[in-house]
């Protein structure tokens, strides 16, 4: 066995105990993160029906991978994300539909306590700005459980945008690099906005009710290596724009604008996959 | 084309991305690109596609993986000029 093929017998080994894990887990730990979304934040989610069956349509619709890209504007995203995507129930037995996410290691992994926690919670932690081999050791788990059928989400935007828009200052390339290495891979992107988020900030406001929109697309690119890589990850940034700029001519008097919506796709990626 | 002018050429591409000029003065090919001179991760992509650029050469996201220094930069780019 080589050095490549024992890398990779690692990694899905790996993946099957955390998955295992986390499976065992899921029915004590998910209903339990969508009530205290809903009773303890008081969040809801506008239209929740129409959101679920359109997440379960595209869901449907093909056996090609399928990596959920979204805006990203406060720490609990993905979670809010998750909940707004399908009931807690949905889950449980559809595992394999809850997505994985990468959050930041700085923040959700830093204790042994909190490790665990998004170990259980379907959760590859990243450290942004880590050594390449680090972070391609991400991408490729990613890049894996996405071909065997499960979802992943990711922030193309790299973090929470500073500017309160899609932003394109810290580009996570490494979401292109999946994209460009799976073929056939749909892109979900997702633009989700309490009414009350003016900006970035940890949590969005209290009793704040989220708007989510769905569009799924599939990105190709003729360019080669990195450049293709770049490509790629610009058209799933440049729909996330798209949304966003939807999102506030459907709801006008939502909520005050922080910042003007930045300008789209001309500007590079990074190279980093962390959020 | 030896060493030393690939790493001339190297450091002068990455120098509009350099935040820590200090490192600059005395970089070397150990000299980390993320730690030492403090690039911008999200950043590193537009160097690549600069030395694609500089040189005409082709490099694909897993020879990025192993890129972490000066030094590596410059194997990389001499690898692919042959």
């Amino acid at each position: 066995m080589d050095g490549a093929d024992a890398a990779m017998s690692r990694l899905v080994r790996k993946h099957r105990v955390q998955r295992t894990l986390a499976w065992l887990m899921a029915p004590f730990w998910v209903p339990l993160a969508a009530l205290v979304l809903r009773l303890g934040f008081g969040y809801r989610i506008a239209e929740h029906a129409a959101v679920r069956a359109e997440f379960r349509r595209i869901r449907s619709d093909s056996s090609a991978p399928l990596l959920i890209c979204a805006n990203h504007l406060t720490l609990i995203d993905s979670f809010v994300i998750a909940w707004a995507l399908a009931p807690a129930w949905t889950y449980a037995i559809h595992f394999d539909s809850m997505p994985w996410n990468t959050p930041e290691e700085t923040n959700f992994a830093n204790t042994l306590r909190n490790r665990l926690l998004v170990y259980l919670a379907k959760c590859i932690p990243i450290k942004r700005g880590g050594t390449r081999e680090d972070v391609a050791e991400v991408l490729a788990r990613v890049g894996y459980l996405l071909g065997r059928g499960e979802i992943a989400l990711l922030f193309p935007e790299g973090g929470r945008s500073r500017t309160g828009r899609i932003s394109e200052e810290k580009l996570a390339w490494g979401v292109g690099r999946i994209v460009a290495a799976l073929a056939g891979c749909r892109v979900l992107c997702v633009y989700m906005r309490g009414d009350q988020q003016a900006t970035w900030s940890e949590y969005p406001a209290r009793g704040d009710v989220m708007r989510v929109s769905l569009a799924c697309i599939e990105p190709k690119s003729d360019a080669r290596g990195v450049r293709r890589t770049r490509d790629l990850v610009e058209q799933i940034i440049g729909e996330l724009g798209r949304m966003e700029v939807e999102h506030f001519s459907r709801h006008p008097g939502l909520p005050p604008r922080a910042a003007e919506p930045a300008a789209m796709v001309e500007t590079g990626g990074g190279v980093h996959g962390g959020q | 084309m030896n060493q030393a002018e690939v790493q001339e050429r190297v450091v002068k591409i990455l120098t509009p991305w350099v935040k820590n000029e200090a490192a600059l003065k005395s970089v070397s090919a150990e000299t980390n690109i993320l730690d030492d001179l403090k690039v911008n991760s999200a950043r590193l992509v537009d160097v690549v596609i600069a030395f694609e650029d500089e040189f005409d050469i082709e490099i694909e996201d897993e020879d990025v993986d192993s890129v972490n220094t000066v030094g590596d930069a410059v194997g990389l780019i001499s690898s692919k000029l042959g």
